[in-house]
């Protein structure tokens, strides 16, 4: 353990002292790669340790990058306060459609996430009076002291580092061990006495309450909102994320959100057209030969599971 | 049956014609049961005769349609599985159920922690919990040297026992054991099922299990339900099951008479 | 949603064309989603790159109908050939990928369906560019007719003929061929199936590349009739996921159903709830998986 605190320290004190030496662009993707790490590292908290594969994580994204904004914009809240809020409408919102997602399993569970997100973006396209529709909200910055993107990174490091030390908290707490357990084996769960439902309805809010973190962080950052905030294309970055560092391991997604957001830098500068091909065949690649993830190919493959036995 | 003393019941649990079906076939069709405190009860009978599918109406895993579930004088019939072990019923599965990618302490360490209701906790550090009280179960089950390593790896013998460590961590009265020497080997059974008479007897936990290996039932049960097309054939004590001609007509092949 | 794909839908006053319109939506949407529902009722794998096969069957109708000699008889050849062309690609794919895939979790099956969209999406791209293609009606439909006084565009009726014709076809090949026997015998028990001495693997391929194809007639005959372009594989993906699983995955007169009942909702949605109509089948489908996740005529898995 003593070795991975050595490693997060270095790096945070790397992290401190980046924009000191490189360029405002690369800031820029910095803060782009940590809000794409929090996203993904929130979606897994579902994914890789709570055993549900959500399609329609956007929306809780785009909650709360759409409440901060209306909060900031229209009602004049102060920003600070519109950032403070923001992940709570998520966590709304993932309470409300969560209760009704977690009665189902695998392929209902993605598509009723899917049909909800689905519906969420619809609704934002359509309320024009109220989102601005196709045309979004503009304007959305952050007060004037953080408005540098040197400020701003500061800040968002400030904010996901804060978030990432609470869902590490989270996963490694009891909570997390019967979310795991849940995972592993529902039935076995229940007859220790855990209300499974619940629970993981617990952990669909928590997650979309930091999905919502993301989402406000990059609203301000964009300065804008858009609807495809919650389009499901948008619903597979995490995933995607996710898949490339690997979902076991808690920093898995911040390896991968490094990986992705560069990859996506290199191509799109190149040749943008090709980016979602790449994507697509990354995927695939991953899918096809590397179960878990590249992050995984570093880990110790000592132990095998064995496989389930016992049958009459 | 066994004389209740001080505080602690007589009956530990009772149906009352129990019956389930599915599509045409009556699975549990009217089993009244009753097992006083203290007993080690085998519920034997051929496949298909309902006997896990009434532990499953027990443990309410399956709705049942009619007749009531009562476990130390209280109706449990409609309540959810995590419900009925939270009453202070333990139960293992047919198929080793463990937590496979959860090492063996934390499997136990979980149970512990959603026994006390400290399962909603988000920053605790869970590792640290009930560490002492899981070894200790793990100790009882033999199972202490293999802490570290993930449940999955463990044979099958071990993960039967890590399964009855976690079921004994709810501090259940009553335990109920699905087949749990499914898959062992004979002198594996009799080890396992040792251990749990032994477990029973120094703690005072009632034991309900189904069984197939009648050499282990004749050594273990003190009393034996045996069920035939979901209705109860025969009880008694193991020398009544074993000179019961009906007993002896259904099992004709399945055991050599005695 | 479905407006796009119908831009004709009328607000006209009478019941008759409501239902008319709502019924022929309801015809496309069933040859839409039929492919969908069967590919997964036998692989159990829910093809997200549904959509993308749809597109690229309208564009390969576009194509040949530019290379093709500027006869009458070229709409209907092309017809024919787009979707055989489609009907490759997915046999292609499924050999490649998809079973490398079939042993894993559903979740992963997918993720890979997912990233097809990216991968078909970007070659058409690659070999279309990025305007937007238009296929001419041919001749023969390129008017109107009159219905209940009401004028009612000719190409329309060639899909409200095909829908049926087709779905009558799908009952044929089913309940009536050999093939059709097998491929309802791996919907129910695949390892019985194999043990039975079928190649199941090979089944496998022919029913995905028969999704396929049906995918690609359903683009080849809605390019007359829309904006070939790039975006219209997520339009249809949705409207293709809802109608399935309003109907049940894997039933076809589930889908049949729903295909009809969403058509419906969406031509009487637009009159009565005009701004929210968009919603409703979302809804719907929300609704649905509420209470009964696997459809009106569906299985429950378990």
């Amino acid at each position: 353990m003593a070795r991975s605190t050595v490693m997060l320290t270095a790096a945070l004190a790397i992290a401190l002292v980046l924009p000191l030496v490189l360029s405002a662009f690369y800031v820029v993707l910095l803060i782009e790669i940590a809000v794409a790490a929090l996203f993904a590292t929130a979606f897994n908290l579902l994914m890789g340790f709570g055993g549900m594969v959500s399609f329609g994580h956007a929306a809780y994204f785009a909650l709360g990058a759409y409440a901060a904004a209306l909060l900031a914009q229209k009602a004049e809240w102060p920003m600070l306060a519109a950032f403070a809020a923001a992940p709570l409408v998520a966590a709304f919102g993932a309470l409300i459609f969560g209760f009704f997602i977690v009665r189902l399993t695998h392929t209902y569970f993605a598509m009723l996430s899917l049909a909800f997100a689905q519906i969420l973006y619809t609704i934002i396209f359509k309320w024009t009076s109220l989102t601005g529709g196709d045309n979004g909200l503009l304007n959305v910055w952050p007060p004037a002291f953080l408005r540098s993107v040197t400020a701003y990174y500061y800040f968002t490091l400030l904010v996901i580092g804060v978030c990432f030390l609470a869902l590490h908290a989270i996963v490694n707490s009891p909570f997390g061990y019967a979310l795991k357990a849940i995972r592993e084996n529902p039935r076995r769960a229940r007859f220790i006495g855990v209300n499974v439902r619940r629970h993981q309805l617990c952990a669909f809010v928590l997650s979309g309450f930091f999905s919502g973190v993301a989402g406000a962080v990059y609203a301000f950052h964009n300065g804008s909102v858009f609807p495809d905030f919650a389009f499901f294309t948008k619903s597979f970055e995490p995933l995607v994320v996710v898949l490339l560092g690997g979902m076991q391991s808690f920093y898995g997604p911040l390896a991968g959100a490094f990986g992705f957001k560069v990859m996506e830098w290199l191509i799109s500068r190149w040749a943008p057209i090709y980016w979602p091909l790449f994507l697509g065949t990354i995927l695939i690649v991953v899918i096809v030969v590397l179960p878990q993830g590249f992050v995984g190919l570093f880990e110790r493959r000592a132990w095998r599971l064995r496989p389930v036995t016992g049958k009459k | 049956m066994a004389a209740a003393t001080g505080d602690r019941e007589e009956v530990v649990l009772e149906t009352q014609d129990l019956r389930k079906h599915f599509g045409g076939v009556r699975a549990v069709n009217g089993v009244d049961l009753t097992i006083p405190y203290g007993d080690l009860r085998a519920i034997i009978g051929p496949n298909g005769a309902g006997k896990t599918t009434l532990f499953n109406l027990i443990t309410g895993d399956l709705r049942h349609e009619s007749g009531r579930v009562s476990f130390r004088g209280e109706e449990i019939s409609r309540l959810s599985p995590d419900k009925v072990c939270r009453r202070g019923i333990g139960r293992t599965f047919q198929i080793a159920s463990v937590f496979r990618r959860l090492t063996v302490i934390e499997n136990v360490q979980t149970a512990l922690l959603s026994h006390h209701r400290r399962h909603y906790n988000l920053f605790a550090d869970a590792a640290r919990l009930y560490r002492d009280r899981a070894l200790t179960l793990l100790d009882r089950v033999g199972l202490r040297e293999q802490a570290g390593k993930p449940g999955g790896i463990l044979s099958h013998g071990d993960q039967r026992r890590l399964e009855l460590a976690i079921a004994l961590a709810s501090e259940p009265r009553l335990l109920m054991l699905d087949e749990p020497t499914a898959g062992m080997a004979p002198n594996e059974r009799h080890t396992l099922m040792a251990l749990v008479a032994r477990i029973a007897a120094d703690t005072g936990l009632t034991v309900l299990f189904t069984e197939h290996d009648m050499d282990v039932v004749f050594a273990v049960a003190r009393r034996i339900t045996v069920m035939h097309q979901g209705c109860v054939l025969a009880e008694g004590t193991p020398q009544e099951i074993r000179r019961d001609p009906e007993v002896h007509r259904i099992y004709l092949g399945y055991t050599k008479a005695r | 949603m479905t407006t796009s794909l119908f831009p004709w839908i009328s607000n006209g006053p009478l019941i008759a064309v409501q239902v008319m319109s709502g019924l022929s939506v309801g015809m496309f949407l069933f040859l839409l989603s039929a492919g969908l529902s069967l590919i997964f009722g036998v692989t159990r794998i829910v093809n997200l790159a549904h959509g993308s096969f749809y597109m690229v069957g309208a564009y390969l109708m576009a194509e040949l109908i530019e290379v093709l000699p500027g006869n009458p008889m070229s709409f209907w050849i092309a017809l024919v050939l787009a979707p055989i062309g489609v009907a490759i690609l997915g046999g292609v794919i499924e050999i490649t990928l998809l079973r490398r895939v079939y042993r894993r979790d559903p979740t992963m099956q997918l993720i890979l369906t997912f990233a097809l969209i990216l991968i078909i999406g970007t070659l058409v791209l690659l070999v279309w560019g990025p305007d937007n293609k238009s296929v001419a009606r041919p001749e023969a439909l390129a008017g109107s007719v009159r219905i209940l006084g009401q004028p009612f565009p000719s190409y329309y009726l060639l899909v409200l003929g095909l829908s049926p014709l087709v779905a009558v076809g799908l009952w044929l090949v089913f309940y009536r061929t050999r093939w059709g026997m097998l491929v309802r015998a791996a919907t129910v028990d695949r390892e019985m199936l194999g043990a039975l001495g079928v190649d199941v693997s090979r089944l496998y391929t022919q029913v995905f590349a028969f999704g396929s194809w049906l995918a690609g007639l359903a683009g080849a005959l809605a390019a007359p009739t829309v904006a070939v372009a790039l975006g219209m594989d997520a339009d249809v993906l949705i409207n293709a996921l809802v109608v399935v699983v309003i109907g049940g995955l894997g039933s076809f007169a589930g889908t049949l159903i729903s295909a009809l009942v969403v058509g419906e909702l969406q031509s009487f949605g637009i009159l009565i709830f005009p701004g929210v109509s968009i919603v409703l089948p979302f809804a719907l489908m929300a609704v649905v998986l509420m209470i009964r996740p696997w459809g009106l005529l569906g299985e429950p898995e378990e």
